[in-house]
Order: C-alpha cells, then structure tokens, then sequence
C-alpha cells in the first residue's frame, strides 16, 4: 500500500534522512518511533507530498508521490505535528472548508461532518472558535480534518502530543476503532503508546532506520537473551547452584525477595528457560512462588537499538 | 482531468479567503482609513483646484497604494505558514495555482470593497460640476489595474516570507521600485550614469507612464498588456516559489 524506498533528504548540510526503505501493508497500523529530530516527520511531509525526497522513491498505491502529487493526496488524510487550524473560523467552517477542499458537497459532506463531529467528540464544541478550545479539542479538530474524506490512509504526526493522559486514552480509542478498515501511519516518540495500538513498529534514529518489525521480535534481536524471574521456597544457595548448572541459564542474578529467594535468570530465547526451571523444580521439590517470562519493554528494546546503532556509526 | 487552472478549488479557497478579512475589526478599519485618507487628501486639493474631475484622487493611488496594498496581501501566505495551514493547504488535492489564485481574487475582492466606497466622488463631482465621465471610468479601471499589480507584487512577497511584518516591507519596497522607475527624473538619472538604462527601465517597468495615460481617459492595448502581464508575471513567480520549495 505504502512503500518507502531509499529516502534521503538534506536541509542545508543538515542530513536529515538517509536511505531509509519501509512498507507497509493495506490495513495494517505502524508505529513510527524515534527520539525528536529523528527524522519521522520528514518521512511523513514525503509520504504526504508537502516535501519531495533528495533521492529515493515513495508510492502510495503504486502512485508515485512525485509524479501524480494530486491523487496520492486524495487518498491520504493527515494531521501534521502543527496542527494546521485557523484560529478564526469555528469548528463547523473549518471542517467544512477542509471538505468542501476534498470535493465534497451536498449531502455527503453533512454526512461526513455529522460522523467527524461525533467520532471525534466535537459536538459541544461545534460552534466555538477554534481559538478558543483547549489543546485536547484543537488536536481533535485536526484529526477530524484528517478524517473527513473517509481516507484509506490516515498520517498521523504525533497525534497525543500534549495532551493530558486522558485526552490520549481518547485518542488511542479513535485509532483502535479505526483498526481494520484503515492503513494508518502514526509517529511519537513516547513508546508506551504504540503497544496499545499497534505491534509493528519502525525505529528511525538521526535519519536511518534502526528496526523494523514487532515489538517481541525486537526485543529478541536487542537484547540477544530471553529473561525469567524465578522466585521459590528454598534454600538461597542450593537454587543458586542447581539454576546455574542448567544450560539454558548463561545469566543469573539474585534479587531482593521477602520470603525465599527470587533469581533472575536469561538464556538464549532458542531454549524452553521456563520449561527447565520448571522440571528442576519438581525434580528438587522446591516449591515455586514465582516462574514466569519478562518480555522487555519498549523502552529498553529501544535504549539498545539507539546506542548500538551510534555504536556502529562511531566505529565507522 | 481539469485544465490549467481548477476553479472549483480556486473558489472554495476565496470564500476562506474573503471571509476571513471580515472575521477580525482590522477589515473594517482597513476600509475606513483607506476612505479617510484619500478622501481627505483629495479634498484639500479639490476646492483649491475648482476643477470638477478626479485628477487629484486617482493621482494619488499609484503612491498611496504603495502603502495599502502590501498591508492587503502581507497575510496570504505568511499567516498560513506562521498558523501551520500552509502544510494542509499544500495537502489538499488542489493545485499549487489554484489555491494561489483564490488567495489573489480574495485580496483583490476585498481591494474592490474599498475603492467602491470611494463611489462617493464621483458623485460629488458631478452634482458639483460637470466632469468627463469617460476620464472618470477609465481612472477607476486604472484604479484596479494599479491594484491587481500591487496585489499581484505583495502576494509574491507574502509567499516568501514566514512573518508578515517582513512580507508587508518587502512589498512595500518592491511596489516603490515600479513606482519609483516610472517617475521621469529618477529616470533620467539613471541614464546619466549608463545611458539608454533609465528610460528602457522606465519605458518596460516604470508604472507612472501607463497609468497616467488611464487617467487622461485613454485606454491604450500596451498599457493594458503591461498591467495585466505584469501581473500575471507575479502570480506565476509565487506559485513556481512555493511548488519550488518542496525541493
């Protein structure tokens, strides 16, 4: 649906992408992450046709952004990180403004304002100047501009920026009801929101792509090693020992426990770690309080995908 | 497919456009000072001359546009960018030149709300005199030649800058400069230090000539042709600037 292949863009002597490839397919919604200044938003004015690209080509639908800018842009809808709002019109002529921009008219475009207004919770709001409404209702104003059109495609620049932890719960509930029906592109750079809605992502860093893919397989290339938190009613030291024999377990480290001992464990995610504490434990009649698998946040996948790929640009 | 230009697009951007100098006073305070200033500056001069014509008010434009016009057109783009819009309005399925054109009818709408009040002169005029009513018509054709250009200038300006206070300056400078090469003596001066350069820059830029021509009541091809080309010069440098900026 989307295919982005060998981007670079310059501003100045500035580097702001360099090479960067991805797809995305019809229906699915990625994550797009990165610390601020990565480059996410340059990918997204290419993709939207607000910037051309130094080299590299992207389609959209098989429609190269560069050769047919108008109808790549009929099939998009789009909330920059700004939110492009004119503060003068109230909410009800701007969407209007926006629609009737993208040929609607009659009755399809009240039809298209009615299910804007209400998905996007607008309706007390509808008359009210735009520059008067909080910083929830302005970036909600902007994403129901985004949606007016009824878009295969929806591009979202940081859509939460901003707002307070419930405006975001609001928003996250939007792009999951959209889930299905739309392919959706959204950037931010706090990752917490992304697993909630989506588990592709892709990590661009100083202009190159670092990752691309779901969370777990990330996290399994990051941090080479799979981790088990074992907590049991024994005796510290003979655990200690019996786990460390095991030859799953490469890592082991104690930690504080209030009854027991707890241990953290890790081993190569090609072997069933929890499988054989489990049997070691039977075999020993130890009693388990504790035997499960801690995937790795986002957060930390990440950390170290962004220090190893500096890593490897200090080596080069 | 559409043509060159689309004017659905063009036409959905001016009724924004267009309202939007209405939505806040400055519209309204705009018009006024417009009426006062050149009202009263064509009234002093009026009672002294005891001629019933509108020599006196349509010479004045060509100076005081100058001033008025860049403070028009100064907000077409650079409020868009300043706002974030101009990346919607450059996202929209609309052409570069389409929604450009519906910015410049927008300003040059609102340009012809204010000369219209001015329609009170002439009326003065002929209850106080009998003046030639053809002088009179085509001075106010010159009146929005004059304009559409000045428009034309500032609302290629506009699209070069990110703040407004730099896009009215720059119009305002670029106005004086066509105005400034029409005027004979800047002219010749120019040709005292390489000659032949004043008066060709006078004869193919210098706005004084062809306008004055308008307000004698002869409506010459050429000076049509310089108002309109000119112009429409203008409006395809902004356009091919703000396609050109994507690059």
């Amino acid at each position: 649906m989307i295919e982005v292949r060998g981007l670079s863009k310059s501003f100045g002597t500035m580097k702001a992408l360099d090479d960067v490839s991805f797809r995305i397919n019809r229906g699915e919604i990625l994550g797009f992450l990165g610390p601020n200044g990565a480059g996410k938003s340059t990918t997204m004015k290419i993709i939207t046709t607000f910037l051309a690209p130094d080299g590299g080509a992207v389609t959209v639908d098989g429609i190269n952004v560069l050769e047919r800018p108008l109808e790549v842009r009929r099939r998009i809808g789009y909330l920059p990180e700004n939110v492009p709002l004119y503060l003068d019109m109230n909410i009800h002529e701007y969407l209007n403004f926006v629609g009737q921009a993208r040929g609607l008219a009659g009755a399809r475009l009240r039809e298209r304002l009615d299910w804007c207004v209400e998905a996007c919770g607008l309706r007390h709001e509808y008359r009210k100047n735009i520059g008067e409404l909080s910083k929830g209702f302005k970036q909600r104003t902007g994403l129901a501009q985004a949606l007016i059109h009824d878009p295969d495609i929806l591009i979202l620049d940081e859509p939460t920026s901003g707002l307070d932890p419930l405006q975001i719960l609001g928003i996250r509930d939007l792009i999951k009801s959209l889930a299905g029906h739309k392919t959706i592109i959204f950037s931010t750079h706090i990752l917490q929101e992304v697993s909630p809605v989506t588990d592709r992502v892709v990590i661009i860093n100083e202009g190159r792509l670092i990752a691309d893919g779901t969370v777990a397989d990330l996290s399994r290339g990051a941090m080479g090693t799979n981790r088990v938190f074992v907590g049991a009613r024994a005796e510290a030291g003979a655990v200690d020992s019996a786990l460390r024999a095991l030859p799953a377990v490469t890592e082991l480290k104690p930690l504080r426990a209030a009854e027991g001992c707890r241990f953290e464990a890790r081993g190569p995610f090609s072997d069933d770690l929890v499988g054989a504490v489990e049997r070691l434990a039977r075999e020993r009649g130890w009693q388990l309080t504790e035997l499960h698998e801690a995937p790795y946040s986002l957060e930390d996948t990440f950390i170290a995908l962004t220090r190893r790929a500096r890593g490897l640009k200090e080596v080069a | 497919m559409s043509g060159i230009l689309d004017l659905r697009s063009s036409l959905v951007v001016f009724r924004r456009e267009f309202a939007a100098y209405f939505n806040s006073p400055i519209a309204y305070i705009f018009i006024i000072a417009f009426l006062v200033l050149n009202a009263g500056l064509f009234m002093t001069g009026f009672f002294l001359n005891g001629a019933a014509d509108l020599r006196g008010f349509f010479g004045n434009l060509p100076f005081f546009l100058i001033f008025f016009i860049p403070a028009v057109s100064m907000r077409l783009w650079a409020e868009d960018k300043r706002l974030g819009t101009f990346e919607l309005l450059m996202t929209l399925p609309m052409r570069t030149a389409d929604v450009m054109l519906g910015k410049y009818l927008a300003a040059l709408a609102f340009y012809l709300v204010a000369l219209a009040g001015t329609l009170t002169l002439p009326v003065m005029v002929a209850a106080l005199g009998n003046p030639d009513g053809g002088a009179i018509l085509s001075g106010y054709l010159g009146a929005v030649l004059l304009g559409a250009l000045y428009l034309g200038i500032g609302t290629f300006t506009s699209g070069l800058m990110r703040d407004q206070i730099s896009a009215v300056i720059l119009g305002i400078m670029a106005c004086f400069l066509l105005f400034v090469l029409g005027i004979p003596a800047v002219a010749a001066t120019i040709d005292g230090w390489i000659p032949g350069l004043g008066s060709l820059l006078q004869n193919y830029l210098g706005l004084s000539g062809h306008y004055e021509m308008m307000l004698r009541g002869v409506v010459g091809a050429a000076d049509l042709a310089y108002f309109l080309g000119l112009t429409t010069v203008f409006l395809v440098l902004n356009a091919l600037w703000l396609e050109g900026r994507k690059y």
